[in-house]
């Protein structure tokens, strides 16, 4: 089995019209055991930028917690919030520092950048950064996520349909994968507001 | 959290903190994860006034297409280019790498870069790591000496050569030079043979797909063709999108609005007391 | 499947032919011209004679990596001795460079090298310096996989106070027997003659090689063979 199994995942950003969303399920498991129902893998760096972290959740809140803690070291140097490029590449660098003991986690980062721009972008657990322009998927359920965002998703689309494209697409692929699940927890931001919605979903 | 994490940013160099935590894991039989890789194909040749880097756009992790449009040929000075197969995380980062080394010695120097700097910074860093860091690139550029291009390969031994192929690919692009490539092509046809030795591999080799980026270097003058050419278009994308006969249940909702962000007001009154 | 990871990870190597014969004034280095990945050549036409300095050059067989980098170092340190000393490096002292490096890494490296070159006190010397990084002055040398082929050959074929062009015909010679017999070595055959005069290479393209035992004239396309030793297309 790979350590990426261990606890299960399922992660999923999209761009829309000057927004995007983030979503992710809310199943933690130990292999086949289901340790919570209500667990958190999004974490908000700042308003306008959000983290997921799949795979190994030890490492996934190490990871966190290294992360907030670099953020915060650059907003009391800097005076202003990390634009998402430039935390993407935080990321990548703490990541590719352990690249031959590697986190077991593969994030997704989604945030609104300069003049509201919105940015998506996931790594493997050592760093390469992959930038998209449309949506990116990592975790257990990450082959059907891509499947499903790949005949769901459309370029430009407003808040109220990004997120009822990627819960769709979330819930849909979490169905065909045991190890993710347990509803889904959504994250739509826009320039002047983050709306965070929790799914319902099949509870086996 | 460790002591160094407390005392600032890390300098540099790897950590193997976590190596000991891992392997043990592998004994328990939790297998470590793969990783990005550009199953790849990769070229480069001279022509009559420079040389012409190609390379095809997708990167694969085991038999998933992570990205469907990556960017293999990277940055490496104004006048070199770099094209990377291999493990991404690697190939991106021992660019960026002797990129920034580079860009530090103009400033010191104020000279233009030399392709064999380039070329030397990344031998000895994969030299050093013996094969570990698995980057196999094809570096190309046009200094002061002339058109140059070599091929490195992930335990840092290099090729000087007219033509060159790397990553799974390269079998099939090296068919197609070895019967095409002749000396003093010019840049048309020169374009033209990268992009025909880059198809090969896209239809060829199931590692290599997507589009053709080509990267054109001439005494003083760069061209980077993002997408020269698009031989896979996607063609199930519906023009009414997807419609969803029910909502999905939400059970809680939670706005927060934002904060307007402060504008500074041009010639406002001075602060007082 | 992942012929990537396959072809890659697996160490450039020289599986070579090299040579260097001394003759009557001076040394005669030879190689052929191939390095390969496993089954893959990855480059026909590379350059394995590598110049330490004016006077002095090396022949690298084994991981090409490792081989570089040693000539690299040793190509440095000449430099620096070279000024220093205000005269050419003797091949004594390159020979030994390459020894201590080959020696005191030789957990680390896989290379078998040849050092040949000509300086005024002692005139033409080869050296070998083998595998675990031991240095032997022979009359000549041979080493990389292609050698196993040439020990008898040579033992017949090499005499004291030859001249420079019966050297040379002798290093062609044996490098293109080695090449079709050896699988890893071939392409064009390199030599590089050095004596009190200078430096000279040459180069032997394939096809201007002689033929040997059964080996068949080069063609220019594959069609040419077929269709002459069958004229019927593929019918079963």
């Amino acid at each position: 089995m790979s350590i990426f199994e261990y606890n299960g995942s399922a992660l999923v950003a999209m761009v829309g019209k000057n927004c995007f969303a983030i979503a992710s399920d809310r199943r933690l498991g130990v292999q086949l055991q289901t340790i919570a129902t209500d667990f958190q893998r999004i974490y908000r760096i700042h308003d306008k930028l959000f983290i997921g972290l799949s795979g190994l959740a030890t490492d996934a809140q190490t990871l966190y917690q290294r992360l907030v803690f670099r953020h915060k070291l650059y907003q009391l140097r800097e005076e202003r919030d990390m634009k998402p490029e430039t935390f993407a590449s935080l990321v990548s660098a703490i990541l590719y520092e352990k690249r031959f003991g590697p986190y077991f986690c593969q994030p997704v980062i989604a945030g609104l950048g300069e003049e509201d721009k919105p940015f998506i972008c996931t790594m493997d657990s050592i760093g390469a950064k992959e930038l998209a322009k449309d949506f990116v998927v990592a975790g257990t359920a990450s082959e059907s996520l891509y499947g499903a965002c790949e005949a769901m998703f459309k370029p430009d689309m407003e808040a109220e349909e990004l997120f009822e494209t990627i819960s769709q697409a979330l819930l849909s692929s979490v169905d065909r994968d045991c190890l993710s699940g347990w509803g889904g927890h959504v994250y739509v931001v826009t320039p002047t507001e983050v709306k965070e919605r929790i799914l319902k979903g099949r509870m086996d | 959290m460790s002591k160094a994490a407390i005392e600032g940013p890390p300098k540099g160099g790897f950590s193997f903190d976590l190596c000991r935590r891992n392997e043990m894991l592998v004994q328990k039989g939790l297998n470590a994860p793969s990783f990005l890789k550009t199953g790849t194909t990769i070229v480069g040749l001279v022509f009559q006034d420079g040389v012409i880097l190609g390379a095809d756009t997708r990167a694969t992790e085991g038999p998933i297409v992570a990205d469907k449009n990556c960017e293999k040929i990277h940055y490496i000075a104004p006048n070199i280019y770099c094209c990377g197969a291999g493990t991404a995380a690697d190939t991106e980062a021992v660019t960026d790498m002797v990129s920034s080394q580079l860009t530090l010695h103009r400033h010191h120097t104020g000279r233009e870069s030399r392709v064999v700097t380039a070329l030397t910074l990344l031998k000895s860093h994969l030299f050093s790591y013996q094969g570990y860091v698995s980057a196999a690139l094809v570096l190309g550029g046009v200094d002061f000496t002339g058109p140059h291009l070599h091929t490195i390969y992930p335990h840092g031994s290099t090729d000087t050569l007219p033509f060159a192929t790397m990553g799974s690919g390269s079998l099939a692009a090296m068919a197609v030079f070895e019967s095409k490539y002749r000396e003093g092509l010019t840049r048309d046809e020169g374009v033209q043979l990268v992009a025909e030795a880059i198809s090969s591999g896209i239809f060829n080799d199931l590692g290599s797909g997507s589009n053709v980026d080509i990267c054109v270097l001439t005494k003083g003058h760069k061209e980077y063709l993002r997408n020269h050419l698009q031989p896979n278009p996607r063609t199930y994308i519906s023009e009414k999108g997807y419609s969803f006969s029910k909502k999905t249940e939400v059970l809680l909702t939670k706005i927060t609005p934002l904060r307007d962000s402060i504008h500074i007001i041009e010639g406002g009154d001075e602060m007082e007391e | 499947m992942d012929l990537n990871s396959g072809d890659l990870n697996s160490p450039l190597s020289t599986g070579t032919t090299i040579i260097g014969v001394t003759y009557n004034g001076g040394v005669v280095l030879g190689a052929d011209s191939r390095t390969s990945t496993g089954m893959y050549v990855a480059n026909r036409a590379s350059d394995k004679i590598t110049q330490l300095t004016d006077n002095v050059y090396l022949c690298r067989s084994g991981s090409a990596a490792d081989t570089q980098t040693i000539s690299d170092y040793v190509r440095y340190f000449l430099h620096q001795h070279t000024i220093q000393l205000g005269q050419p490096t003797t091949v004594k002292v390159a020979a030994n460079l390459v020894r201590l490096l080959a020696y005191n890494n030789k957990n680390m490296l896989q290379a078998g090298l040849i050092v040949g070159g000509w300086d005024k006190y002692e005139g033409g010397k080869i050296y070998g310096v083998p595998l675990g990084g031991t240095i032997i002055e022979q009359p000549f040398a041979i080493g990389g996989s292609g050698s196993s082929y040439l020990y008898g050959f040579f033992d017949q074929a090499w005499k004291e106070g030859m001249t420079q062009e019966e050297a040379e015909q002798l290093v062609v010679k044996a490098v293109s027997l080695a090449i079709a017999r050896d699988g890893a070595s071939g392409g064009v055959v390199r030599t590089v003659t050095i004596n009190s005069e200078g430096v000279a290479r040459k180069f032997y393209p394939g096809d201007s090689l002689p033929l040997w035992h059964e080996e068949l004239e080069p063609h220019e396309s594959l069609l040419d063979i077929l269709s002459t030793s069958n004229p019927e297309p593929m019918v079963s």
